[in-house]
């Protein structure tokens, strides 16, 4: 889009809430935003928590240590405390910023805090959909008024907005997250992950992003191709996840670790299926948005997330979550049909270019436009305080 | 008797304190659904202006360009209260010229289109802001404590136009 060019260079403040060096989709999500932004001629600075003092972009100030605590089933690594308070409001005095734009400010984070500290065009986004708690009757009253600071809303997809809704009611604009489409496009296929594989890429321990359902749909998957295998992108502990694999299963499985970029694109084009039989705590489901994008014939959970990125079935298959024999039966019937696999993969490689940054970043940007008319900078909300005036602070 | 005393004070002094914590609120509230109604305004009066350039082109067909021409100039016209229909009506014409818009190669005409189609997904995002701040001040300020108080003052009560809704059907 050319028409990016040609607009006013603004000063954005980004605000991370979760540690910078944990992976995650939101850390990811921030940094490509950041890039994208920068590239396009914009001031970018990006707050987040920093845990070591590993070499960082030039657009990131860290706001100190992180702390972990529990936090929507997983581990969240986050930072609050008046210290770190002090640290956001010199970050935003010091910025001279034409919007900030918040992440997940709805958690106890710097981005809640930054909310609370700032005054002016903000936006924030919220990544996160979760069932309705008792929780969040308790303390919507104390986050109401400060959520409602934000001048506009973005949730990424439509469960994170129905959650926004049920939770603050509030509602929001819905901008998907963003991938590099192009990039994934190109991959070349290798030999050694073609054939009859599956792929699956991700932290393969966590429970809830359910390889273990492979594993047990594998043996009738077997039955009728007896020479598939699984393939396996991702951080983690190979060695001890294979000890829990049936012994007869194990030589099926074949764990690549991390992999790069450039991988990832000729791992997406050289498998028969990309298998995500996540059981739930997705809110957009990234990874199924690339591995559309990388030319893969997708196989998904119905989970909310997933049944809407994929268009209820449109632009991959879904199973039922959680239903080894539904996987199975899918996995079986799209390897036995390539030409079925092969009209999908294309609907879906079209479907994905929606999801590029160029589109994604557009959009987002006009979000920031629209929240910037007839407000002036980023200030801090204490200084327009009537008694700070007063007192000629 | 000191105590209690001091006690009421200090209750009063926060209840005060509450109270222009809730004014600021609702006055921030205020002031957002102005900003994001001549956002969204503007937007308008330009999505207007390039209608009847667009009806001007080569484009449209001489049934279409009178089309155009009508439904932009009554919208440009029309009363707050007509302003409803007159939009929609606009946006179904142009939602016809987006349709065909695949089809056409002409250079100035594709900008045209273009700058349409962005226009378009910003009046979506403005009428979701405005709609938005529009029943947030409507919540806030059916709260007990701000009627009684009358913390919103002469500020009318926002409402929401009707022709927002159509315009957003269309332009997806």
């Amino acid at each position: 889009m050319t028409s990016l060019l040609f607009k006013e260079k603004k000063r954005i403040g980004l605000v991370c809430p979760y540690g910078w060096d944990t992976p995650g989709g939101v850390q990811a999500h921030i940094a490509d935003l950041a890039e994208y932004l920068i590239s396009q001629g914009h001031y970018v600075s990006v707050l987040a928590p920093t845990l070591g003092d590993s070499e960082f972009p030039d657009y990131l100030v860290s706001a100190g240590k992180p702390i972990s605590i529990p936090y929507n089933g997983a581990v969240a690594r986050i930072l609050f405390g008046p210290i770190a308070f002090a640290r956001v409001r010199q970050w935003i005095s010091q910025g001279d910023f034409d919007v900030l734009h918040l992440h997940e400010p709805a958690i106890p984070s710097i981005s809640l805090l930054a909310c609370v500290a700032a005054e002016g065009p903000m936006v924030g986004t919220f990544h996160a959909s979760a069932k309705k708690q008792k929780a969040i009757f308790a303390i919507g009253p104390i986050l109401e008024p400060v959520i409602e600071k934000l001048t506009a809303r973005i949730a990424v997809s439509e469960a994170a907005r129905s959650t926004l809704t049920e939770h603050l009611e509030t509602d929001a604009v819905v901008v998907p997250n963003g991938i590099y489409a192009k990039r994934l496009a190109n991959g070349n296929v290798n030999s050694a992950w073609a054939g009859d594989t599956l792929g699956f890429i991700g932290r393969f321990e966590e429970p809830r992003k359910g390889l273990s359902l492979i594993i047990e749909a594998l043996p009738e998957i077997i039955r009728e191709f007896p020479k598939i295998r699984v393939l396996v992108a991702g951080p983690g502990d190979s060695k001890t996840y294979l000890e829990n694999i049936p012994s007869v299963l194990r030589g099926r499985f074949e764990f690549l670790g991390r992999i790069s970029e450039e991988e990832k694109a000729d791992f997406l084009q050289s498998i028969s299926l990309y298998i995500a039989p996540n059981t739930g705590g997705e809110s957009f489901g990234i990874i199924l948005a690339e591995a559309l994008a990388g030319g893969a014939a997708v196989v998904a959970s119905d989970i909310p997330a997933f049944a809407s990125l994929l268009g209820g079935g449109e632009y991959g298959t879904l199973f039922e979550s959680e239903n080894a024999v539904s996987l199975a039966r899918t996995i079986n019937s799209l390897l036995a049909d390539n030409k079925a696999r092969d009209a999908i993969r294309i609907k879906g490689k079209a479907h994905a270019q929606n999801f590029d940054w160029d589109l994604v970043a557009e959009r987002i940007y006009d979000v920031y436009e629209m929240s910037m008319v007839g407000l002036g900078k980023v200030t801090l909300a204490s200084d327009n305080r009537s008694w700070s005036r007063f007192i000629g602070k | 008797m000191k105590t209690s005393l001091f006690l009421a004070i200090l209750a009063l002094l926060f209840f005060a304190w509450y109270l222009s914590f809730l004014a600021t609120r609702l006055d921030r509230l205020h002031h957002r659904v102005e900003t994001s109604w001549a956002n969204l305004d503007a937007l308008l009066q330009r999505r207007a202006a390039i209608a009847i350039e667009i009806a001007r082109s080569e484009i449209s067909d001489p049934a279409s360009a009178l089309l155009l021409t009508f439904a932009a100039h009554q919208a440009r016209d029309a009363s707050i209260k007509d302003r409803s229909q007159a939009e929609s009506s606009l946006s179904g014409a142009l939602g016809i010229l987006l349709d065909i818009s695949e089809s056409v190669d002409e250079v100035i005409a594709r900008e045209l289109l273009d700058e349409l189609r962005t226009l378009n997904e910003k009046i979506t995002v403005a009428i979701a802001l405005h709609v938005e701040s529009v029943t947030r001040t409507q919540l806030i300020r059916s709260q007990f404590v701000i009627r009684v108080f009358r913390l919103a003052g002469r500020a009318p009560l926002p409402v929401i136009h009707e022709f927002e809704a159509p315009i957003e059907a269309e332009s997806n």
